[in-house]
């Protein structure tokens, strides 16, 4: 493990206890509002949250999303909707102390991202930024994850918004409307794709 | 008063009102259906035919849900898809002494619109066990003589099963079986050599193959979708919507009215008989009330003897038809502590396509035979085996464009299960009305208070390590025994309120459903049982029921009610 990698896990150590739900929504607002720089790219888009509403957490999570699952040769989180998606799901169906949980922890991510490289998250250069959305799921996944720290939310809201999309479902899995039978043991080199929907 | 008399009355139009009105109208009786939700007709099913991408929310039920259906919601059971089926706790609030979870469906159909399809007979050992063991009181019934109505059930709505020859899982009619998976078949034969116990695939009500009779033509085959939850627009599994309400509609001698709360059995004292049912209408408020010859109490196990607990007279203080002190009690459900599961190497060269709407079954091998345990009575397993989806992703760290690439390529398989228990009739797990809470209506409210005991804490254990044993058994890895805290009511079997005997000082039923003071009035739906079994119980009682409406039919015809 190089000195950096190493230097950015602790920065996010630090980070992760000094937010350790003893700070509140509106202190992780500030926190975020103190790198607000914006992909103008990101921005562009017409779409108006309604849970993600601070500056820059909109565009922080579409970037996280799209860095989780990239348009490649076939469609990204983008293309599936996966930001708008992730905005309704905290603001309808996640219960208050889930939001805030995601309130909190998207602003230490972003305050980390920023300590860990001297510039906001949107203002770092791609390579950097998986590397970093890389590096906060390791932390994460060795860490406590009950309840879940801000990038394992992030990524399971990515990936349900992503494979319940007309896009993720159609291009990645074989999906049959009305299947008309089922048979319990066929080989995957007769099937059209190797993931049929369920 | 005229145009509110009919020949019979049937309370609910799920699984046993269903048939019920079936069976009734059949006979030539003028019958009405009064059910206390709102109307539902097949093939109107509002979800059905949606595409996962439109289902709102990923198919995640949002806190606005959570809040009107804080009961339904906990369990889980709801999503956007089928959220519409299940009550408002709100408006429909009952009590509870101890946690009880009380599903509900109140609309045309019931909950046989929502069920999990499973179907399998009681058998000797079931029917003969609480007079063996001296538990409770003992059937009144034997598997002869029901037998030949699981055959008249299984063959109207459709079955699909394999015959198995088994002592403790009679079998029936069946449409052919559905298909094991490659590891379930794997599973099965490990089993079965290193255990000595069977697997076989589950006993549905699912149309594998067209129907064996022609009285279903609205019904088509099973198209493998498993969406069933949402109501079938091809008729592919059995409900009262799909299958016996359309029955009795072709007769011309249903009335089926929607939006009906009957709340009370009106009791003549001087004809010994109750002569029909009260009414509010729930939408209106208005009262109304119906009369009949005869009434069938078809509105579930709660439902049945809320009526009755709420139909007092001088002759029925406590409850109509309630000598013995029994209505309300010894009310029974499966016990669910938790689920099994484990991963399976190999078979990444198989998969399987369609949405097998089912799953296998471990029939129950406890104190059968020569086996016996520290406790009485068993369980089965349900379960199926299944290639993990990307929920499989939670776990790794993997991103970006490797995790599209891993998604491609299917997961490896799991088999996950879950035991049923049986639970012993307890004279303490009882419903029963608080008058001073009343609902938005002005009726009272149902209190409830069930618990699993010290024979179902024996049998736990087995549940648990017998799970482990048989996946550790077949060579699978990772294996997984969750301990899940189980409110009665959860697996959505609630019965017993209503016991049949030949004791009328110890049951509140007879052998035929027939109120032991009340002959006229019959309740088919779960509150009959004296016992529970570990298999699903929907067939139970859709034989029951039927044997009870030719009864009734036939002892009409002979003056004697």
């Amino acid at each position: 493990m190089s000195d950096v990698m190493m230097q950015r896990r602790e920065v996010l150590r630090r980070v992760a206890w000094m937010l350790g739900g003893a700070v509140s929504a509106p202190a992780a607002l500030a926190i975020l509002q103190g790198c607000s720089a914006r992909d103008p790219a990101v921005s562009a888009t017409a779409f108006k949250p309604k849970f993600l509403t601070a500056p820059s957490q909109m565009d922080i999570v579409t970037e996280v999303a799209e860095i989780i699952i990239p348009k490649t040769d076939t469609s990204g989180a983008k293309d599936a909707g996966v930001p708008a998606f992730i905005d309704s799901v905290l603001a309808d169906v996640y219960p208050k102390d889930a939001q805030e949980r995601f309130a909190v922890g998207l602003g230490g991510f972003a305050a980390a991202a920023a300590a860990a490289s001297g510039k906001p998250f949107l203002e770092q250069d791609p390579a950097q930024r998986i590397a970093f959305v890389k590096q906060s799921l390791e932390t994460a996944l060795e860490g406590e994850r009950n309840p879940k720290p801000f990038i394992l939310m992030a990524r399971e809201l990515t990936l349900l918004g992503f494979f319940t999309s007309r896009v993720g479902i159609t291009e990645n899995m074989e999906y049959v409307a009305v299947p008309t039978a089922y048979h319990g043991c066929v080989p995957l080199s007769q099937m059209k794709k190797h993931v049929y929907w369920e | 008063m005229e145009t509110n008399s009919f020949d019979a009355i049937v309370v609910g139009s799920g699984m046993s009102g269903g048939w019920a009105a079936k069976e009734l109208t059949e006979k030539g009786l003028k019958t009405l259906v009064l059910e206390r939700g709102r109307m539902v007709r097949h093939p109107d099913y509002p979800t059905a035919t949606k595409d996962p991408w439109d289902l709102p929310y990923g198919n995640r039920i949002t806190q606005e849900t959570r809040h009107r259906k804080p009961v339904q919601t906990r369990t889980g059971y709801p999503t956007p898809a089928n959220q519409h089926w299940f009550v408002d706790d709100l408006d429909n609030p009952y009590v509870e002494e101890q946690p009880f979870d009380w599903l509900r469906g109140y609309h045309v159909g019931g909950r046989s619109l929502m069920w999990a399809r499973q179907s399998y007979r009681f058998g000797p050992l079931d029917f003969e066990a609480n007079a063996k063991e001296g538990v409770g009181i003992p059937w009144p019934v034997t598997y002869d003589e029901i037998a030949p109505w699981y055959d008249k059930a299984e063959i109207f709505a459709g079955i699909s099963g394999s015959v198995e020859g088994l002592y403790q899982l009679p079998d029936g009619k069946y449409l052919p079986p559905h298909d094991l998976n490659c590891v379930e078949v794997d599973f099965k034969k490990r089993l079965d050599e290193k255990l000595g116990r069977k697997l076989i695939i589950g006993r549905c009500a699912n149309l594998t193959a067209p129907l064996t009779h022609n009285e279903s033509p609205q019904r088509g085959t099973c198209q493998a979708r498993n969406m069933c939850i949402r109501g079938c627009p091809f008729g592919g599994y059995f409900s009262s919507v799909s299958s016996t309400l359309p029955s009795a509609e072709r007769t011309g001698n249903m009335t089926l009215m929607a939006n009906q709360i009957v709340y009370e059995l009106i009791y003549d004292a001087d004809k010994g008989k109750a002569t029909g049912v009260r009414v509010l209408d729930a939408e209106t408020g208005k009262q109304t009330d119906y009369f009949a010859k005869i009434v069938f109490l078809c509105a579930s196990a709660l439902g049945s003897a809320y009526i009755m607990l709420n139909s007092t007279s001088s002759r029925f203080p406590n409850g109509f038809g309630n000598d013995s002190g029994e209505l309300g009690h010894n009310i029974m459900d499966h016990n669910k502590p938790g689920n099994s599961n484990a991963s399976v190497e190999g078979y990444l060269d198989v998969a399987y396509t369609g949405r097998r709407p089912n799953g296998f079954y471990i029939p129950r091998y406890r104190n059968v035979g020569k086996d016996k345990r520290d406790y009485l009575r068993g369980f089965g397993y349900q379960g199926r085996a299944a290639r993990a989806g990307f929920g499989r992703f939670n776990d790794s760290a993997v991103i970006g464009e490797d995790l599209k690439k891993e998604f491609l390529e299917a997961g490896p398989w799991n088999v996950s299960m879950t035991a049923f228990g049986e639970i012993l009739p307890y004279h303490d797990n009882h419903a029963r009305l608080d008058r001073d809470k009343k609902d938005k209506y002005g009726l009272p409210q149902l209190v409830i208070n069930a618990v699993v005991r010290e024979n179902e804490r024996k049998m736990e254990q087995d549940m648990k390590n017998d799970a482990a044993e048989m996946l550790e058994a077949a060579g699978y890895k990772n294996v997984t025994v969750k301990s899940d805290a189980y409110n009665v009511g959860n697996s959505i079997h609630e019965s017993g309120t209503a016991r049949m005997g030949t004791d009328p000082k110890k049951s509140v039923l007879n052998k035929f459903n027939q109120v032991h003071a009340c002959k006229n009035v019959f309740v088919t739906d779960g509150s009959f049982m004296p016992s529970f079994g570990c298999q699903n119980p929907s067939l139970t009682y859709m034989a029951f029921t039927a044997r009870a409406a030719d009864h009734a039919v036939s002892e009409l015809k002979k003056g004697n009610l």
